[in-house]
């Protein structure tokens, strides 16, 4: 079957976690995106978690710059919480990145994860994925 | 709350402006709206990375050129065995 075209990229937990370390790989595709007129999508709670667990919030403050950070609605948070029933997990995180990969047809900069994996296969989405 | 601003545009712009407003279901105003919006966070961005940089040294031009490649091997829906995740 033939690869389908992503539209943009959507950044999880890892994507921050890899800008917050200094990963040169993903400054370099976040740099390559900004350059072609793609602005990254961010869901709200990859945003909490990224703050949450990551000292180095100035890194995280440049990348985000230059995103769109998804906010949590009211029918977001309803559609995210039945998936994460569904898929059994408490990751919110990652059922909000698989989510907006597939309403947004975009492919995902993260960390390769079981709760990603599984959003995924519920919502019946092929998931493109850089792992970091 | 909004600020009114008489711009003005080329004949064939408008023209495109409009019909992709129209399109897409929203205002003239409110279509070019977005547009700046997002070439201001762009313009942000890049700054963001440029203040990466500065601290972390400066992306080289094979760094940069690996950048494309990735973001075009992700858009073209193909990211390599190794890091696709297919559906059951």
């Amino acid at each position: 079957m033939a690869a389908r075209a992503r539209a943009g990229l959507v950044y999880g937990v890892g994507a921050l976690r890899a800008a917050a370390r200094g990963d040169r790989v993903v400054w370099a595709l976040h740099r390559a995106a900004l350059a072609e007129g793609i602005v990254p999508v961010v869901p709200a709670p990859v945003v909490f978690e990224g703050f949450r667990t990551e000292a180095r919030a100035d890194r995280l403050q440049a990348l985000l710059a230059g995103t769109e950070v998804e906010a949590l609605t009211a029918e977001g948070a309803r559609r995210a919480g039945d998936l994460a029933a569904r898929a059994d997990t408490a990751d919110l995180a990652a059922v909000a990145v698989a989510e907006a990969a597939d309403r947004r047809n975009g492919a995902v900069v993260g960390s390769r994860q079981n709760a990603l994996r599984t959003a995924a296969v519920l919502l019946g989405h092929e998931l493109v994925l850089h792992a970091v | 709350m909004v600020t009114k601003r008489s711009v003005s545009l080329a004949d064939e712009v408008a023209r495109a402006v409009e019909a992709a407003a129209r399109e897409d279901g929203v205002s003239f105003s409110a279509w070019l709206s977005t547009a700046a919006e997002r070439q201001l966070r762009i313009r942000q961005g890049l700054r963001g990375v440029a203040q990466w940089e500065a601290e972390a040294g400066a992306l080289t031009a094979e760094e940069i050129a690996a950048g494309e490649a990735l973001l075009a091997r992700l858009l073209s829906g193909v990211t390599g065995m190794a890091s696709r995740v297919r559906r059951r």
